[in-house]
């Protein structure tokens, strides 16, 4: 069974998300707690086998480069169960992944915010609220993105706005999850 | 007039042979056109009568590849259903993976692929309970009304109690 929750129940922003603590690929264990004093949590479930996910390496990487010292963290989650930890650290260290990556063994995170897709995005403030979920921008092929919807979300969450926009879909490869 | 035979066989056997070459080409020809939100809104639409079957995959999809087989079978078994596949593989991706993959695996009923304006126009338009998971199957009743939406891989056990129950829709 690969979807094993109903639609209607997909998290939207206004939601609030438990801490929760998951280890990197090298054993090293983190709690969200641990971005508390961060201006946003960005929250990406991500997957190293996955094209779509893949067409977005170096948008996440600019993404990181661009928000990191505007006080943004980013989580990388990977609730793939066929993509092994050494597989998440070679590909990390691959695509110049700088940011955390942490291994979601038997997708309890995923389930959590009821994530279903790879990439998907979450952000959060500092109490854990979601404040944007959706799509990294509006397309898959990088020279045809109109919208660039979580680079708009954080510009408005930095400029202390509402995110106009907090909500989107896009296809993307179903999170493998456990039977 | 045994000119006369020769060339009316001669006639006869190449007239033969292209008519069997153009039949096998048919047969092997795929073709996959884009589709925007009028066409598919036509196809849901224009039922005549038949129930449609509309699947959503694409060929990096891996449990979109699993489900097909069972579909193909389902189209065999059901002619009186109309099913239909919507790629949403990018349009570029139409000759080298689409076709291939298409062929490969033997999926006689028609397919096209996404050509709305982006995929969140086509995941709304759809079911905008959708989160964009893939694959899904739409299944609408002879009246062109919605009779199920169905988000990720389903059996073919599945997939018929579904079919059987448009079916019962009036």
């Amino acid at each position: 069974m690969l979807i094993l929750f109903l639609p209607s129940v997909y998290l939207t922003s206004g939601h609030k998300v438990e801490n929760f603590k998951l280890k990197d690929y090298n054993g090293k264990e983190f709690q969200l707690s641990d971005f508390k004093e961060s201006r946003a949590i960005v929250i990406m479930f991500i997957a190293t086998q996955c094209p779509i996910s893949n067409a977005y390496n170096s948008r996440m990487v600019e993404l990181y480069n661009d928000y990191k010292e505007k006080g943004v963290s980013f989580i990388g989650i990977n609730s793939n169960k066929q993509e092994s930890v050494e597989e998440i650290k070679e590909h990390a260290k691959q695509h110049g992944f700088e940011f955390v990556i942490l291994k979601d063994e038997r997708n309890v995170i995923a389930d959590k915010f009821k994530a279903s897709v790879t990439p998907e995005i979450f952000v959060l403030n500092s109490d854990f609220e979601i404040l944007y979920h959706g799509r990294i921008d509006d397309s898959r092929k990088e020279e045809d993105v109109k919208t660039h919807d979580l680079r708009m979300a954080l510009d408005e969450i930095l400029a202390g706005k509402k995110v106009s926009n907090s909500q989107t879909k896009a296809f993307g490869c179903t999170i493998k999850r456990v039977d | 007039m045994h000119k006369l035979i020769l060339i009316f066989l001669l006639t006869f056997l190449t007239g033969t042979l292209i008519t069997g070459e153009s039949q096998k080409n048919t047969v092997k020809e795929i073709k996959v056109v884009k589709i925007d939100k009028d066409g598919l809104k036509k196809i849901i639409r224009n039922r005549n009568e038949k129930i449609l079957f509309l699947n959503l995959w694409a060929t990096w999809c891996v449990p979109c590849r699993e489900e097909i087989p069972d579909i193909i079978k389902l189209a065999e078994e059901y002619r009186d259903v109309d099913f239909v596949g919507l790629s949403v593989d990018l349009q570029e991706d139409i000759n080298s993976k689409v076709i291939p993959f298409l062929k490969a695996n033997n999926v006689f009923y028609r397919n096209y692929i996404n050509g709305f304006d982006n995929d969140e126009e086509l995941i709304n338009f759809l079911d905008e309970n959708w989160s964009g998971a893939l694959p899904a199957t739409l299944i609408y009743d002879s009246n062109g009304k919605k009779a199920v939406f169905l988000e990720g891989k389903k059996t073919y056990k599945k997939f018929k109690e579904e079919i059987e129950r448009a079916r019962l829709r009036k």
